[in-house]
């Protein structure tokens, strides 16, 4: 076994197709990096001029209108708590601040974990789709078949595929995240603030990537096991991106209350460790006012990290299963 | 007479194979009983669809059988197939290696997945004379050099029995007088060759002994000499001036003659001495004596008219 996983690896090693997901993998890094940098640079001149110009503008209609809107609003909350007594609209924050108009410096703890959170999802689908590749190609090219009358222990063959599939993308995804790393913090010293990161919040930063690796590892085993069940690159593909436009996006709106359910919010709940969602809750009061209201669920970590445990725990088993007993053309 | 079934290299009984699609059911391989015995090149005779490849596939374990048992070296298989499989080369259908790879690291991944000794992957691009396109990838292989890419593969388990499904498919004649010969060569070298073929001059060139196989059952098998050679009446082609003269004599003297275009064949008869005796005594001089060899497809017209069996569509 561990011969044929050093033998697959060096078979991931040297395929085409890995070169060309790194490379993916390293555009995507620089998109979110891109996008990070986005949020932590400082505006410009103009764009500052404009935005006080701006703030200027809405100050003056607040002289002018202030005390009505904060009047309107606590009439409004003292209506709607009628049904909802909890309800609280912030009515004391309605005053325009300087520092709601402007940009704020980023914290390299709030960026970096609003980054990682993104980047987690695009390298699990790179990782996805490379270990899918990684044994769907061999079937295509039918060297499936010859690899088998050289070692016809199947479930040997198997699980040294997978074993080198999510052993393979580790050391790229973590020379990626170094790299996100490194870029954040340097921005955040150019023009946010690294200064305050308590220890707790460096710990987070830890599990969080932490669970981003092991995140992209298991998507790449994934893969590898759907390669071997459906024995082809696009049908995985065309599976993931099914899945995504017809549960993700529509079945989600649909059923609101099945959210615990989506694979989407497992995986934030996992990689955040626990998440939060909301459902609408709709009533019609007494005067017949039709009204909703997002009501927060917390979806915990436990919960996330069982659910899908047993989805890629039935994933590989079910592949297994058929990989052993199918027969191979 | 009671066998070990340890004297052959490969020994089947009963073995079954169903297709089942949205057409229906295919029998491909249909109670097949099959023995190959140890030493010398074996060939492995049946038309296109009669179940050739499906019997090779499931020996290798690469298709579950329905029915039957199969034994390699006496290891019952596919139960045991890891216990022999060191013993075992084989290429079945066309070569299938990594496209985009070249051929050596194709051969080494397989050298290091069984722990072959380092320089053996040299040694049988060496053999096979491929050791100057070695690093070339294979898709840039021809079909001759993917063929011998192939057999070098099976050569880096130094096996004692190699299967070669269809080997000369597609390939120059060159490239088959190169596959014979390795065949042979390796045969020489005390290894038992299965060849899976259905031109019969393949096999008849090579084959010390062969079994043809039909409809999935099999139909005969023996030594080649045997099998294609008594088993089945050869036809012999007669040129002469006066056609119509020499069908009449022929034909009174009771044998089967017909004509065909500017010349008479002469089924039934292996000996065309007793045409020119019979001929010449009424002074008819033939001008062609051309002995008719009969092809596969006469010859398994024949097996499977003696079998009883229907000579078109796949077993049921």
């Amino acid at each position: 076994m561990m011969r044929l996983t050093k033998v697959e690896l060096r078979r991931l090693f040297s395929r085409h197709l890995s070169s060309m997901a790194l490379l993916g993998a390293l555009i995507v890094s620089g998109l979110v990096l891109l996008s990070a940098f986005d949020q932590a640079k400082p505006m410009s001149d103009q764009a500052l001029a404009f935005q006080r110009t701006q703030f200027e503008e809405v100050q003056k209609d607040w002289a002018a209108n202030g005390a009505q809107r904060i009047r309107d609003c606590e009439q409004s909350q003292a209506q709607v708590r009628k049904q909802h007594p909890k309800t609280e609209l912030h009515c004391n924050q309605l005053k325009p601040r300087w520092e709601n108009w402007g940009k704020q410096k980023v914290e390299f703890s709030n960026l970096m974990r609003s980054s990682l959170l993104g980047w987690s999802y695009l390298m699990a689908f790179i990782c996805l789709l490379l270990g899918a590749s990684f044994v769907a190609a061999e079937f295509a090219s039918g060297s499936m078949g010859n690899w088998l009358t050289f070692e016809p222990r199947r479930v040997r063959v198997y699980f040294s595929k997978l074993v080198a599939a999510g052993l393979g993308v580790i050391p790229g995804v973590l020379a990626l995240l170094g790299l996100l790393f490194v870029s954040i913090w340097i921005m955040c010293i150019r023009y946010g603030s690294t200064s305050g990161i308590s220890s707790k919040m460096w710990t987070d930063l830890t599990w969080m990537s932490i669970r981003s690796l092991t995140f992209a590892v298991v998507a790449s085993v994934v893969g590898a096991a759907m390669g071997a069940l459906l024995r082809s690159t696009a049908a995985v593909m065309g599976i993931a991106l099914g899945y995504l436009v017809i549960i993700e996006v529509v079945f989600r709106r649909v059923l609101q209350g099945a959210q615990p359910w989506m694979l989407q919010l497992n995986m934030e709940g996992w990689l955040q460790h626990g998440t939060k969602y909301f459902i609408n809750k709709c009533t019609t009061d007494n005067q017949g006012m039709y009204s909703c209201f997002g009501v927060e669920k917390a979806l915990t970590f436990g919960h996330s990290s069982m659910y899908l445990g047993a989805l890629v725990v039935l994933a590989v088993t079910l592949s297994a299963k058929v990989f052993q007993s199918r027969d191979v053309n | 007479m009671t066998t070990s079934i340890s004297e052959f290299a490969i020994s089947t009984r009963g073995l079954r194979k169903t297709y089942r699609n949205r057409k229906g059911r295919h029998v491909a391989v249909a109670g097949l009983d099959l023995d190959v015995p140890i030493g010398g090149v074996h060939g492995f005779l049946g038309p296109n669809g009669s179940g050739k490849t499906t019997s090779i596939r499931m020996l290798l374990g690469l298709t579950r059988a329905d029915a039957g048992t199969m034994s390699i070296f006496g290891h019952a298989v596919p139960k045991h197939l890891p216990e022999v499989v060191s013993r075992v080369g084989a290429i079945v259908e066309s070569p299938k290696f990594s496209p985009t790879f070249s051929g050596r690291k194709n051969l080494q991944l397989l050298a290091d997945a069984i722990g072959c000794p380092r320089g053996i992957v040299d040694q049988v691009l060496e053999q096979t004379s491929l050791n100057e396109r070695g690093k070339d990838k294979y898709r840039t292989y021809s079909l001759g050099m993917k063929q011998r890419l192939a057999i070098a593969a099976t050569l880096l388990k130094d096996p004692d029995l190699l299967i070669f499904d269809e080997p000369t498919n597609g390939l120059d004649p060159a490239g088959i007088r190169e596959i014979r010969n390795t065949m042979r060569a390796l045969s020489e070298q005390g290894k038992t060759v299965l060849v899976s073929s259905h031109i019969l001059s393949e096999v008849e060139h090579v084959a010390d002994t062969v079994s043809i196989i039909g409809h999935g059952i099999l139909l005969a098998s023996g030594r080649v000499s045997d099998v294609i050679g008594n088993q089945i009446a050869t036809s012999v082609r007669v040129g002469v001036a006066d056609l119509v003269t020499a069908h009449r004599i022929l034909v009174d003297a009771g044998i089967l003659v017909r004509q065909d275009g500017g010349l008479l064949v002469v089924d039934g008869i292996a000996d065309g001495a007793e045409i020119t005796k019979r001929l010449a005594a009424h002074d008819l001089f033939v001008n062609e004596l051309t002995p008719v060899r009969a092809d596969l497809e006469s010859v398994f017209l024949q097996l499977t008219a003696d079998e009883g069996l229907e000579s078109s569509g796949g077993a049921k």
